[in-house]
């Protein structure tokens, strides 16, 4: 079995799979390019000529739905990634080098509400921002974010601080650094591959969460790229096109950012298991 | 959990030994010292936007909480003795779990298949596995949209086939026999991709020297999976299954998306789905929260038992 | 991602949250003083942003003083989106197509006076403890039979049917020429939109007879298991049973069960009045005709729900104000022809004249509508209905879904009537 060299069979076999599971978004993809006529008469064929109409359409709307939209999105996304990553890290860590009761059974609590559905819970919450003064504020969406996310940030740190020495942190401690400081120059750093997991995942979640934005921004703040996909399926009922322009570019930016962290974030799910 | 077990299995001996043997001043002083600073932001705020919410949930659950309809009496077990006796809430209650199950078992079976098809390297098999790992980063909203244009009646899926000479395709999502598992294959296909990439991960950090070992006393290609990679997936299995639990029990935005429940009473809805329903719609939010708090029973005994399974083969393999 | 970028990414998201701004927040606020009231639209194909920019536009130009922030409701779906934004402390000062039922009676929306209510045709439809919480400003008959006339044409179907038998012959002609007889929609998240035959033939075998069957029904006096009403469910699952109904319309979104009757997958589509004005906006590629669903002895039954206005907030910052502009939005002669172009409302306005230039279909629309006036013949369109012995919150979805099972023939007319009562039980625990 040589690894260097893939076996032609292999490699067409495994080319047609992906692209029968390509295919639904082969038609996303196609479409975007095409104008409203062609798509309804060839819904499966190749843009020839492709057009750029309904990009163009999207990114010009008068009331400016995908800008605003993107602007928000990008923000309540990169800070509440940030404090996520943050806050999850450190709590992973102490988890982990915790072995007493108290931090598992934390754990335990912890990952029961990574299976609640957000909807179910949101107006409690919505109670609990109007008694701190913090509804209708970009705070107030982050905090939220950061709490219902932050067990899968530790779930998965928790794992991987397990897989880094002590002795690392032992010797710093006697060097005299201060916890934080141990933290912070010595551990972190050793956890980028778990970092680049909990950012792509955590970054994909707050990305498309619809309901909360909509509700925890208002209604006349919470305009997220997402929440535009939403009207603009209700606007565009049978305009295809529009409506997968919109999604198109609604979905880039998180793309993105899976390829940037790609190489890092399986290894830091799998923690030290892929490293053989 | 499923990290934390893959992980200190594999933990090196070193460290293992490390702390077991040489106790470290500066865990005493951790052990002491750092929940203030490590632990407790993190749990301030779940426990301020998770767990405070969780237990008002739990609260209305044990009254008749209606906003339109005031004032809120405390009612005790009533509204569990009214879902005792529901059967639409039976409905859901297995739906919710039928869906569960499917994706769970479909989605690692073939993202096993398709990671065992992949495990090459080079800029193809690259290519492919992000192909395969893309419908995880969409809204299921925008997957619930393009799947529903392919599956309708007349939708390309069946036009497709009427060109293939089947004459009475079948009725995706108008069949109320089939629909259910229709549903159950759009989140397959969106899940797969994770798996595939979390199994790649695991086959990949199998060395290569234990699969020419294996080669050399004569094992075949079958015969060397089963004894050289299976058991060294076991932690990717455990954290596939954990988050295909997690998807499956929260559906609710394909539902909505794609069938509203239907077609026919019950057919396709799920709890989270029958929760919104009754809470939202028609109101009843202290019904509606019963529902929810069983749904967080389940989901707990679920879980739980389905880690400690897991967990289980991972230290014995 | 080193430790440097990842600090100068979340320096500047942390910067920006502070700052506390959001994109779009200030949209339409900035320029002119004076109270600023926030009002919820929706949009659709027709009523799309510019519609409503415009017509906000012309209502503000008639009342000083008000400032109209837009809101726009993220689905079609708006009266559930209402309760969330209740909920969660964010009711808006006006709104448009709300369902008042529930929060009229919790006080949370302002009644019309007779005052308020002089310029309209039926100031008293669907009241709440009799008074009047949405502005009665358009009647929307639901439904009317919408018809492809090449298609009737080719079953040798010469005039559109006036009595139920004659129905049941037209379908058998269709079907024997291998032509589908009704297009029914109600996949996707429309499940409402396979209501219309069995609202149609409530209409005629229970309403007509019976106008406040619903409110004897609420009020305890009688059952969904009433002969009458098993009757007229009985109907709709003979005509499924027949296969006059196609269960594929279990698959197609509302969007899509109007493109199908488009694209010739049946010949007819029982439909709100809305439909004619995207006849006429978009045509079709052949005639349209329209008839009233017809009863067992030919007389003229036309369900229909009139309403569709404004409601305002009782919080509004100036409840006063917040009730005029909504009254000048909706007394607005561009708005109303707007809303008649867009929507083919039936204005129900003392004095108002739709545009001359209305296409074929509205105007046969009307037509069918006023003959039903003409005969006393309209009634109550059920489940659509508001107010005092309407359905409770919920309800009308449980008969959607059961519709679905009448339409698969999962359910015959008692077991759907048993499931109706049971589903009223438990919405009433």
């Amino acid at each position: 079995m040589s690894r260097r060299h893939p076996h032609w069979l292999r490699a067409i076999v495994a080319v047609f799979v992906t692209a029968v599971f390509f295919l639904p978004l082969y038609l996303v993809l196609v479409n975007v390019f095409k104008s409203g006529d062609t798509i309804v008469m060839d819904p499966a064929g190749l843009p020839v000529p492709p057009t750029l109409d309904n990009i163009r359409q999207v990114l010009t709307r008068p009331d400016h739905l995908f800008w605003y939209g993107l602007v928000n999105s990008v923000e309540v996304t990169a800070v509440s990634v940030t404090i996520l990553t943050v806050l999850s890290a450190m709590c992973g860590h102490y988890v982990a080098r915790n072995t007493g009761l108290g931090p598992r059974i934390m754990m335990i609590i912890m990952l029961a509400g990574l299976m609640i559905p957000p909807a179910v819970i949101l107006t409690p919450i919505t109670d609990v921002l109007r008694a701190t003064g913090l509804m209708t504020s970009v705070a107030g969406l982050v905090l939220v974010n950061v709490g219902y996310y932050v067990p899968f940030g530790v779930f998965v740190f928790a794992g991987f601080v397990k897989t880094i020495p002590i002795e690392i942190e032992e010797a710093a401690a006697l060097d005299g650094a201060s916890q934080l400081r141990v933290f912070w120059q010595c551990v972190f750093p050793l956890l980028r591959p778990a970092s680049a997991s909990v950012m792509i995942f955590l970054g994909v979640w707050v990305w498309n969460d619809f309901l909360n934005p909509l509700i925890i921004l208002g209604p006349a703040e919470g305009t997220t790229v997402t929440v535009g996909i939403y009207r603009a399926i209700g606007e565009h009922q049978q305009d295809f096109g529009a409506v997968f322009a919109l999604m198109f570019l609604a979905t880039l930016p998180i793309l993105l950012l899976y390829l940037v962290f790609q190489k890092h974030f399986v290894k830091g799910l799998t923690g030290g298991a892929s490293k053989g | 959990m499923a990290v934390t077990g893959a992980s200190s299995r594999v933990e090196t001996a070193r460290a293992r030994a490390s702390r077991d043997v040489r106790p470290s001043r500066y865990r005493v002083r951790t052990r002491l010292g750092s929940f203030g600073v490590f632990g407790a932001p993190a749990l301030a705020l779940y426990a301020c936007f998770v767990l405070l919410p969780v237990a008002v949930t739990v609260y209305h659950s044990l009254t008749n909480h209606n906003p339109y309809h005031p004032p809120t009496q405390w009612v005790g077990l009533r509204n569990y003795r009214l879902l005792a006796a529901d059967a639409d809430f039976h409905k859901v209650l297995t739906n919710t779990v039928l869906i569960t199950a499917i994706v769970t078992v479909a989605a690692n079976a073939l993202g096993l298949a398709v990671a065992v098809l992949l495990d090459r390297r080079g800029w193809l098999y690259n290519t492919l596995r992000g192909v395969f790992f893309t419908p995880v980063v969409l809204s299921s909203v925008v997957v619930s949209v393009i799947w529903q244009a392919i599956l309708t009646d007349d939708g390309l899926l069946n036009s497709a086939l009427r060109q293939l000479g089947v004459d009475h395709p079948p009725g995706w999502l108008s069949d109320p026999d089939v629909a259910l598992y229709t549903l159950a294959w759009i989140i397959v296909w969106q899940m797969l991709g994770f798996c595939v990439v979390v199994f790649l991960a695991g086959l990949q950090g199998v060395p290569q020297e234990l699969h020419e070992a294996a080669a050399i006393d004569g094992a075949g290609p079958v015969q060397r999976f089963r004894r050289v990679a299976w058991p060294l997936l076991a932690p990717a299995l455990t954290i596939n299954t954990v988050m295909l639990l997690i998807s499956g029990f929260k559906v609710y935005d394909q539902v909505q998306v794609i069938t509203n429940g239907g077609p026919g009473n019950g057919t396709t809805s799920t709890i989270a789905f029958e929760v919104i329903q009754t809470g939202l719609v028609g109101n009843r939010i202290g019904y509606a929260s019963a529902v929810a708090t069983v749904m967080l029973v389940v989901v707990a005994v679920v879980s739980t038992a389905a880690l400690r399974l897991l967990q289980r083969r991972e230290v014995t393999a | 991602m080193d430790r440097r970028g990842f600090l100068a990414l979340g320096g500047a998201g942390l910067a920006a949250a502070l700052s506390g701004c959001t994109a779009g927040g200030k949209q339409g606020s900035s320029s002119a003083s004076g109270t600023e009231l926030t009002f919820l639209t929706f949009e659709t194909p027709n009523l799309d942003a510019a519609y409503w920019d415009a017509a906000i536009a012309r209502a503000s130009a008639k009342v000083a003083g008000v400032t109209i922030k837009k809101l726009v409701a993220p689905t079609v779906e708006r009266t559930g989106y209402v309760k969330q934004l209740d909920a969660s402390g964010q009711l808006p000062d006006i709104m448009i197509a709300v369902n008042p039922n529930g929060f009229a009676q919790a006080g949370k929306f302002v009644a019309w006076t007779d005052e308020d209510l002089a310029a309209f045709v039926s100031p008293h439809s669907n009241p709440i403890d009799g008074k009047i919480y949405q502005l009665p400003y358009n009647t929307q008959p639901t439904p009317l039979v919408y018809y492809n006339k090449v298609a009737f044409a080719s079953a040798g179907i010469t005039t559109p049917p006036q009595t139920y038998a004659q129905l049941l012959d037209a379908c058998a002609k269709l079907k024997a020429k291998g032509i589908n007889p009704f297009v029914v929609g109600g996949g996707g998240k429309d499940t409402w939109a396979d209501m219309y035959p069995l609202i149609a033939c409530v209409a005629t075998d229970v309403y007509k007879s019976k106008p406040t069957w619903l409110a004897d029904r609420a009020a305890g006096k009688t059952t969904f298991s009433d002969p009458l009403f098993v009757k007229a469910v009985g109907k709709v699952a003979d005509l499924a049973k027949a296969g006059y109904i196609d269960p594929a319309g279990l698959s197609r979104s509302y969007a899509d069960t109007e493109q199908a009757f488009r694209d010739r997958k049946g010949a007819m589509y029982p439909m709100g009045s809305w439909f004619a004005a995207s006849a006429d906006a978009k045509k079709l590629d052949f005639e349209v005709g329209v008839f009233a669903w017809p009863a067992d002895d030919g007389s003229v039954v036309v369900p229909a729900y009139t309403g569709g206005g404004m409601s305002v907030s009782t919080k509004a910052p100036n409840v006063d104000l917040a009730k005029k502009w909504a009254l000048a939005f909706m007394l607005d002669q561009a708005n109303l022809d707007g809303s008649v172009k867009a929507d083919g409302s039936i204005i129900a306005i003392k004095g108002y004249q739709p545009p001359a230039d209305m296409g074929p279909v509205y105007k046969a629309t009307v037509a069918a509508y006023q003959q039903a006036v003409g005969a006393n013949g309209v009634v109550n369109a059920f489940s659509v209905e508001g107010g005092d012995g309407s359905l409770l919150p919920g309800l009308a979805d449980k008969a959607a879904i059961g519709v679905q099972d009448l339409i698969t023939g999962k359910k015959d007319a008692a077991q759907y009537t048993a499931f109706l009562d049971a589903e009223w039980a438990k919405a009433k625990q």
